[in-house]
C-alpha cells in the first residue's frame, strides 16, 4: 500500500514540474470557482430559471460594454451573465457527456474484447459504422430530431460520442490478454472475467482517463458549435455557443459586436484549453517512457 | 497485403449498409407527422380532415418499418433522396449543385495543412523541449483549443471588417455577374479551376480572395492536429534504435532526420489521416456557415435549423459515404507505405 | 595475434556522468584501457556497469544531458575534441558499431542493400551502382546465402541470425579499423551466437581490424578475447589477458563470475551465484563498489576505495585483498578448466 502512495506522490510531484500543467489546472480551478460562485457573481432574477440569460433590453442592436453590463448587450441578452452561468453550462455538458459515453464505451469494449470471435467482429463494424457519420452532422441530426434544449445536446453527444473510448479499451485488454501477467494468472486458473476486472481494467484505466479529460474540450467545442448553428441549446440559454450564435445576425458589422466574440469566445478558448493542457500533463505523466 | 485489402473490401458494404440503418433509424425516429411535413409542399394540403390520414397512406408512412426501410433504400439507391423544401428541388440535385463548392475548399486547403502541420510537426519533434519548439507547441495547443466558429469570427472581423481584404460570400457581384453572361463556359463548377480555363485571371483572384478566410480558418485547426501527431510520432521514432544506428554509421542529422527519421513518423500520420477526414468534414459546414460559402456544409447547417429532414439526412449520407471511401483509400496507402504490411 | 607496440584506441580516466531529474548518475567513474590492432578487447560487465555507455561515450553518440570526461585518444587524435563534421567521418568508417538488437537496429522501411549501400556511398565515395554491387559481396561475405536476392529484402524478411550477418555486414562495409560490438550475439539462438562469433574471427583475420567485445557473458569473452576489461559499477576492477583472467582471476567479482558459469565436470548440488544485486547507480555504497556482494568483504573495504593497481605484468585488479581470493581458489580449484 505504502508502495502504491509514493508512486502517487512521484506521479504528482512530477505532474506539477511542467509549468504548462501548473497552469492548465490553475485555469480549470479558477473556471471552477467561477462556476460555483455563478449565482453569487450573477444573481438571478427570483423564481426564474437561472440558465436563461435575463433580458437587457428590448432593442435589437448590440450595446457595447458599459459599466451595468461589463461584456455588453447581444440580442437583447446580458453577455456577463450569459458568460458566467455558460461556465455551468460548460461543466455540465463536458462532464455528463465525456463520463457516461466513456462508460458506454468502456462497457462496449470490454465485452467486445473478452468474448472476442464473432461478438467482437460484429460489435467493432457497429462502432466502424457509428464512426462514419461525421459527429456534428450526426449530433446536428439528433438536435434536428430531438429539439432545441441542452439536454437533447447531451443526448445527441453521447450517442455519437462512445466510439473512441470502446476503441481505445478494446485495444489495451487485447494487447494486455496476450501480456505475461495474465496468462500467468490464466494459468493458476482464474476466470477471464476476474483477470479482466481485478488486472487488465486497473493499467488500462489510465489511457481512458487522458482520453476522457481531452475531449471534455471538444465536446464543449461542438456542443458551442451546435447552439451557434442554432440547433442546440434554446435561444437565450446560458451558454457560450449560444451568445456567440447572436452575433451571426451581425456578420457584416462584426465591429459593433466584437465583444459578443470576444468574451465568450475568450472564455471558451482557456476552458477548452485547461483540459487539453490537464489532459496532456495527466498522459505525459501517466506514460514512463516521456521524460 | 492483398488480404488485408480484400477485407477491407469486404467490410465495405457491410458499413454502407450500416450507415443507411442509422440513418434510417433517424428517419423513422421522426414518425409520421414530421415525415409528412416533408413530403407535402405547403400546408394548404392539410386542411382536409382526414387529408392526414390519406397523405400518410399515400407516402406509405404506415407501413411496417422494414417496408420503409427498404422502400427508402431503393429510393436511395436509385438517387432519389426525397424533395429538399430549402432548395425548393430534389435533394439529390440540390446537393449535386453544391458539392463542387466543398470540394473546391477541401482541395485548396489539404495540401498548405498537411504539409505545413507535417513540417512544424517535424520541426517540433527534432528541436525537443528548446525554444522553438515551446512556441510551436503553445501556437498547436491554441489552435486544438480554439473552436473553429470562433477563430472564423475573428479572422473575418480582422480581415474582412477592419482590413477588407478577403470578404466572405463566394464570388464579388461582378464575379458573379460574368459567370452568369454567356461567355463564361463552365467546366467544374469550381471558380477557381474554372477561370484558369476560361482564361480569366481576375475571377481567379477573386475567387481565391474569397477562398483564403475559410483556408485560414481551417488550415489553424488542422495544423494544431497534424502537427502533434507529426511531432510525437517524431519523438517517438528518434528514440529508436535504428536511429542511433544511422548516427553510428557517421550520417549527418540532417539525413538521419530527413531519410530515416521521417518515413517512419509519417507512418503513424497517415493512420489517422482517415480521423482527420471526420474532423475536415465536420469543419465544413461551420466554416461554410460563417464565411458564406454556398456549399453542402452550409446547406447541412440550414438544413438543420429549418428541420428540412430529407435535405439533412440525405446530406449526412453523403458525408459519409464520402468519408468512409476516403478512409478506404487512406488505409490502402497505408499498407503501401509500410513494408512490414505490404509483404506480410 | 600482431602486437603492435603503439595502441589503436587510448581510453584513459573516461567518465560519463548523466544528469537526470534524480541526481547526477555516474555511468561511467574513470576507466582506462587499450586496444592494439589485430586484437580483441573484451569488456565484460553485468547490465548497467556502464560498458555500453562506455562504448557510446568512445563514438560520441550519447544524449545531451551526458557529460564526457577524461581521454579517447584514436590514432593519437582526441576524439572528444573533433569537430562533429570529423566525427562523422570516423564513425562507421573508421570506428563502426553493431548492436545487441538486429530488428530495432535496422531501420523497417528501408532495404538490407539501401543501409549498406548508404555507409559505402557516404564514406567512400562511390556511385550507387558501385555501392550496390560491394552490399552484395559484403553480403556474401558474412555469409548470408542469395546475396542478390537478400539485398533488397526488408529487416522484417531476414531471420535472426541473418538480420545480425546484415548488421556486420554494414558495420564493416567501409572496413574500419576498430569494430565495436555490443552485445551481438546476446538476442540470439545459441547456435546462431557460435555461428556469428566464428564469422566475426575470420573477418577479424582477413581485415586486420580490432575488435571491442562488449558482452556479460563469459563464455562469449573466453571464445573470441585477447585482453578482457571487467567492469563494475562503472569502475574497472580487473584487467588483464584472457588466458590469465580465467586461470588466475585477482578480483572478487570476477571470481565470482567464474564461479556462477555451470559445470559439467565436477558435481554440484547448487548453482552459485554472485549474492545481491548491483546497486543504484543513485546510490553507491561507500568504500569498495562491490563491498554490498563480496565474500571477502572486510571493514576497510566499507571506508576506502582500492586503486586499481598491477599486481602482476600487465594484470590489473582493484582490490585490497586479493590474497582472499587466492585462497579461495587454491582450495577449490575453479577456473582451470577455461
Amino acid at each position: 500500500m505504502s508502495v502504491k502512495k509514493t508512486e502517487f506522490k512521484r506521479m504528482i510531484r512530477r505532474y506539477f514540474k511542467i509549468p504548462t500543467n501548473v497552469l492548465g489546472t490553475l485555469l480549470l480551478i479558477i473556471f471552477i470557482i467561477i462556476a460555483i460562485l455563478a449565482p453569487v457573481i450573477c444573481p438571478p432574477k427570483a423564481g426564474a430559471d437561472p440558465f436563461k440569460i435575463p433580458i437587457a433590453t428590448w432593442s435589437a442592436a448590440p450595446v457595447a460594454p458599459t459599466a451595468d453590463h461589463p461584456f455588453g448587450i447581444i440580442g437583447g441578452r446580458d453577455i456577463f451573465y450569459g458568460v458566467i452561468w455558460g461556465t455551468r453550462s460548460a461543466f455540465k455538458i463536458g462532464l455528463v457527456v465525456s463520463l457516461i459515453s466513456a462508460l458506454i464505451g468502456v462497457v462496449v469494449g470490454s465485452i467486445s474484447s473478452y468474448f472476442g470471435g464473432w461478438v467482437d467482429e460484429i460489435m467493432m463494424r457497429i462502432t466502424d459504422i457509428f464512426m462514419s457519420i461525421p459527429f456534428l452532422v450526426a449530433a446536428m441530426i439528433m438536435t434536428t430530431i430531438l429539439g432545441k434544449g441542452l439536454d437533447k445536446v447531451m443526448v445527441a453527444l453521447i450517442i455519437f460520442g462512445w466510439m473512441r473510448v470502446a476503441r481505445l479499451i478494446r485495444g489495451n485488454i487485447l494487447q494486455a490478454k496476450s501480456e505475461q501477467y495474465v496468462l500467468a494468472a490464466k494459468a493458476l486458473g482464474i476466470p477471464d472475467w476476474k483477470i479482466i476486472v481485478k488486472h487488465i481494467l486497473p493499467n488500462t484505466i489510465f489511457p481512458v482517463l487522458v482520453q476522457v479529460s481531452m475531449r471534455i474540450g471538444s465536446l464543449v467545442i461542438t456542443a458551442a458549435a451546435l447552439s451557434f448553428l442554432g440547433v442546440g441549446a434554446e435561444p437565450g440559454y446560458a451558454d457560450w455557443g449560444t451568445i456567440l450564435s447572436y452575433s451571426r445576425n451581425w456578420m457584416t458589422e462584426l465591429d459593433k459586436s466584437w465583444f459578443a466574440i470576444l468574451y465568450p469566445g475568450t472564455a471558451m478558448v482557456l476552458f477548452v484549453l485547461a483540459w487539453n493542457l490537464v489532459g496532456d500533463g495527466l498522459r505525459d505523466t501517466f506514460d514512463p517512457k516521456m521524460k | 497485403m492483398t488480404a488485408y485489402i480484400i477485407r477491407r473490401l469486404l467490410i465495405l458494404p457491410i458499413i454502407l449498409i450500416g450507415i443507411t440503418l442509422i440513418i434510417f433509424s433517424m428517419i423513422w425516429m421522426l414518425g409520421p407527422d414530421r415525415l409528412l411535413a416533408s413530403y407535402i409542399k405547403s400546408p394548404e394540403a392539410l386542411k382536409t380532415p382526414d387529408a392526414k390520414e390519406r397523405l400518410i397512406a399515400k407516402y406509405g408512412l404506415d407501413q411496417p418499418t422494414v417496408v420503409q426501410y427498404f422502400k427508402w433504400l431503393g429510393n436511395i439507391l436509385q438517387g432519389d433522396f426525397g424533395y429538399s423544401n430549402i432548395a425548393k428541388k430534389p435533394v439529390q440535385e440540390a446537393i449535386a449543385e453544391r458539392i463542387p463548392y466543398t470540394l473546391e475548399l477541401a482541395m485548396w486547403a489539404i495540401i498548405p495543412v498537411i504539409v505545413g502541420g507535417v513540417w512544424l510537426g517535424v520541426l517540433s519533434g527534432t528541436h525537443h523541449n528548446q525554444p522553438l519548439d515551446h512556441g510551436i507547441r503553445i501556437f498547436s495547443l491554441i489552435g486544438w483549443s480554439m473552436p473553429d466558429f470562433v477563430f472564423g469570427l475573428l479572422i473575418l472581423l480582422l480581415f474582412y471588417t477592419i482590413l477588407g481584404w478577403f470578404p466572405p460570400g463566394y464570388l464579388s457581384y461582378e464575379s458573379e455577374a460574368v459567370l452568369r453572361s454567356g461567355e463564361w463556359h463552365r467546366y467544374t463548377n469550381m471558380a477557381t479551376i474554372d477561370s484558369i480555363l476560361n482564361g480569366n485571371f481576375k475571377i481567379f483572384i477573386d475567387a481565391f480572395r474569397h477562398l483564403i478566410g475559410p483556408i485560414l480558418t481551417i488550415a489553424y485547426l488542422w495544423w494544431a492536429y497534424v502537427l502533434r501527431i507529426t511531432r510525437s510520432s517524431m519523438l517517438e521514432v528518434l528514440k529508436k534504435d535504428y536511429i542511433r544506428t544511422a548516427r553510428a554509421k557517421g550520417l549527418s542529422e540532417k539525413v538521419v532526420i530527413n531519410k530515416h527519421a521521417r518515413k517512419n513518423a509519417l507512418i503513424p500520420v497517415v493512420t489517422v489521416a482517415g480521423g482527420m477526414l471526420v474532423s475536415l468534414l465536420a469543419g465544413v459546414v461551420i466554416v461554410e456557415s460563417v464565411f458564406n460559402r454556398p456549399g453542402l456544409g452550409r446547406f447541412t447547417a440550414q438544413a438543420a435549423t429549418q428541420l428540412d429532414y430529407f435535405s439533412i439526412l440525405g446530406s449526412a449520407l453523403v458525408f459519409s459515404v464520402i468519408l468512409v471511401l476516403v478512409n478506404l483509400i487512406v488505409d490502402i496507402s497505408y499498407a503501401f507505405i509500410d513494408p512490414r504490411i505490404r509483404l506480410s | 595475434m600482431n602486437k603492435d607496440k603503439r595502441p589503436l584506441l587510448e581510453v584513459k580516466d573516461l567518465t560519463t556522468y548523466f544528469h537526470t531529474e534524480d541526481g547526477l548518475v555516474k555511468a561511467v567513474d574513470g576507466i582506462s584501457y587499450e586496444v592494439f590492432p589485430g586484437e580483441t578487447l573484451g569488456i565484460v560487465g553485468e547490465s548497467g556497469c556502464g560498458k555500453s555507455v562506455n562504448a557510446l561515450s568512445i563514438m560520441r553518440l550519447l544524449e545531451s544531458n551526458a557529460d564526457v570526461g577524461g581521454s579517447i585518444s584514436f590514432e593519437g587524435q582526441s576524439l572528444p575534441e573533433l569537430s562533429e563534421r570529423k566525427m562523422r567521418g570516423i564513425r562507421g568508417n573508421d570506428i563502426a558499431m553493431i548492436f545487441q538488437e538486429p530488428m530495432t537496429a535496422l531501420n523497417p522501411v528501408f532495404t538490407v542493400g539501401n543501409q549498406i549501400e548508404e555507409a559505402i556511398i557516404l564514406h567512400q565515395n562511390k556511385s550507387q551502382d558501385e555501392a550496390h554491387k560491394m552490399a552484395i559481396d559484403m553480403l556474401r561475405k558474412v555469409g548470408i546465402p542469395e546475396p542478390t536476392k537478400r539485398v533488397d529484402e526488408y529487416p522484417h524478411e531476414l531471420s535472426g541470425g541473418m538480420r545480425q550477418r546484415a548488421m556486420i555486414a554494414m558495420a564493416l562495409s567501409c572496413n574500419p579499423r576498430v569494430l565495436i560490438a555490443d552485445e551481438p550475439t546476446t538476442a540470439l539462438d545459441v547456435t546462431i551466437q557460435a555461428q556469428i562469433l566464428e564469422l566475426m574471427k575470420s573477418l577479424q583475420d582477413e581485415y586486420g581490424m580490432s575488435i571491442i567485445m562488449i558482452t556479460h557473458d563469459l563464455g562469449v569473452i573466453a571464445e573470441v578475447a585477447d585482453r578482457v576489461v571487467v567492469m563494475y559499477a562503472g569502475k574497472v576492477v580487473e584487467y588483464a589477458d584472457a588466458v590469465t583472467l580465467f586461470k588466475n582471476p585477482k578480483h572478487p567479482y570476477t571470481w565470482g563470475l567464474l564461479n556462477a558459469i555451470p559445470r559439467l565436470d565436477i558435481e554440484q548440488d547448487t548453482l552459485y551465484n554472485i549474492p545481491g544485486v548491483v546497486p543504484d547507480p543513485l546510490h553507491f555504497p561507500e568504500g569498495c563498489k562491490f563491498n554490498t556482494r563480496c565474500t571477502f568483504c572486510e571493514e576497510r573495504c566499507k571506508k576506502e576505495e582500492p586503486e586499481l593497481i598491477e599486481v602482476e605484468k600487465n594484470h590489473y585488479a582493484r582490490c585490497f585483498f586479493i590474497e582472499k581470493v587466492e585462497k579461495e581458489k587454491a582450495k577449490t580449484k575453479a577456473g582451470e578448466n577455461l
